[in-house]
């Protein structure tokens, strides 16, 4: 089995070595190394809390994390890497999005959910079920690809072998001694 | 910087009690001074340090408790030496101990807020674990400069009243701290 190691694993070592260069750069003043380092960081924090927030949250999270670094600068030692102080903030600032979460407003589910009935939906696909079953395969399978499930006389023709003027004379005859049968049995009753 | 100007005000008042040079001869009054002072200072640089985000309090609040442990220690060692100072109940002095206690919480005042206002520039990310150490190093603080004017030195009535006094102060940095340090 072959290993693939990372390439990008030395690429994160050169970006970490920018930010703490960029963040340096920006304690002195820098104001065009502080922006990049800003816009660099927020493209980091994405993926960092898509993964541990819901969406709707990402992006006030970020913000407040821009914010956060912003203005604890000072507070940051340019002799230590920079990625570790910005990763020490993102997780504060993730703990207390969750944190909020806890106050958020939240809608208490009934152990019973209403649905509506299906007993009628279920009760008629049965019986048309039963009906069809009576007829000639043949009859049943053009009247329910074509009656039931929209296929074209052409598709359904293509679909069961039979000549299009065969789809038509079996859903006809299928469908008159469907009638038939019904009548019969609204007589019986 | 504010801790040291508040114990030399404590001093220029003329509030250091009266039988100091007799004092100075009692291991129980070192024993409170450099217990109070090992702990203002471990606590306060605790916290200091937990202001950046990289940081932690966690290791040097277990030293802090620690030196706790070993400071009282030392206290029922020079307690058990001494052995005379009678029943329990006397050696509270409950009046004289709730003064001192109040005056405790009194001096602790001035390093909570300064604790509190470097938590707030700073960026500590364990809020509750920087409160507690700025916390004891608040109450340790108050209580040390309270040692230069306090004429007990029953190690039974430091641990009570000075321990009350001690946990009042921490447990209300440890409430208060994190939610005025919100950041």
């Amino acid at each position: 089995m072959t290993v693939v190691r990372r390439p990008p694993a030395r690429s994160e070592a050169n970006r970490n070595r920018d930010w703490d260069a960029l963040m340096a750069a920006a304690q002195r003043g820098d104001a065009a190394a502080y922006r990049r380092l800003l816009s660099e960081v927020a493209v980091w924090l994405r993926p960092y809390y898509s993964r541990r927030l819901p969406p709707a949250m990402i992006d006030d999270v970020i913000q407040d994390t821009l914010v956060a670094i912003h203005e604890k600068r000072h507070t940051y030692d340019p002799s230590r890497p920079f990625g570790a102080w910005l990763a020490a903030i993102a997780r504060y600032k993730w703990i207390d999005a969750l944190r909020s979460l806890e106050n958020c407003p939240k809608e208490i589910l009934d152990d019973h959910i209403a649905v509506p009935c299906h007993e009628e939906a279920i009760t008629s696909a049965w019986s048309l079920e039963q009906l069809l079953s009576t007829l000639k395969p043949a009859q049943s399978q053009a009247i329910r690809l074509v009656k039931l499930q929209g296929f074209s006389i052409d598709e359904a023709s293509k679909a069961t072998g039979q000549s299009a003027t065969l789809v038509k004379v079996n859903i006809h005859r299928g469908l008159k001694r469907l009638a038939a049968m019904l009548r019969s049995e609204t007589d019986t009753d | 910087m504010l801790g040291i100007v508040e114990l030399g005000l404590f001093l220029a008042f003329g509030l250091m009690r009266p039988d100091m040079p007799m004092a100075l001869h009692l291991p129980s009054f070192w024993w409170k001074l450099v217990s109070l002072g090992l702990i203002a200072l471990v606590s306060g640089a605790v916290a200091i340090l937990s202001l950046n985000p990289i940081r932690s309090p966690r290791v040097g609040l277990r030293w802090v408790l620690v030196l706790m442990v070993l400071s009282l220690t030392v206290g029922w060692m020079i307690d058990a030496s001494h052995g005379d100072y009678g029943t329990l109940l006397v050696r509270l002095h409950w009046r004289d101990g709730l003064r001192c206690l109040c005056t405790i919480v009194a001096l602790s005042v001035p390093p909570v807020a300064g604790l509190g206002l470097l938590m707030r520039r700073g960026a500590p990310t364990d809020r509750g674990g920087t409160a507690m150490a700025a916390g004891f190093a608040a109450a340790a603080w108050g209580a040390f400069v309270f040692v230069f004017a306090c004429p007990f030195d029953d190690p039974f009535y430091v641990f009570v009243w000075y321990s009350l006094a001690c946990t009042t102060v921490t447990v209300f940095a440890g409430i208060a701290l994190p939610r005025l340090t919100r950041w």
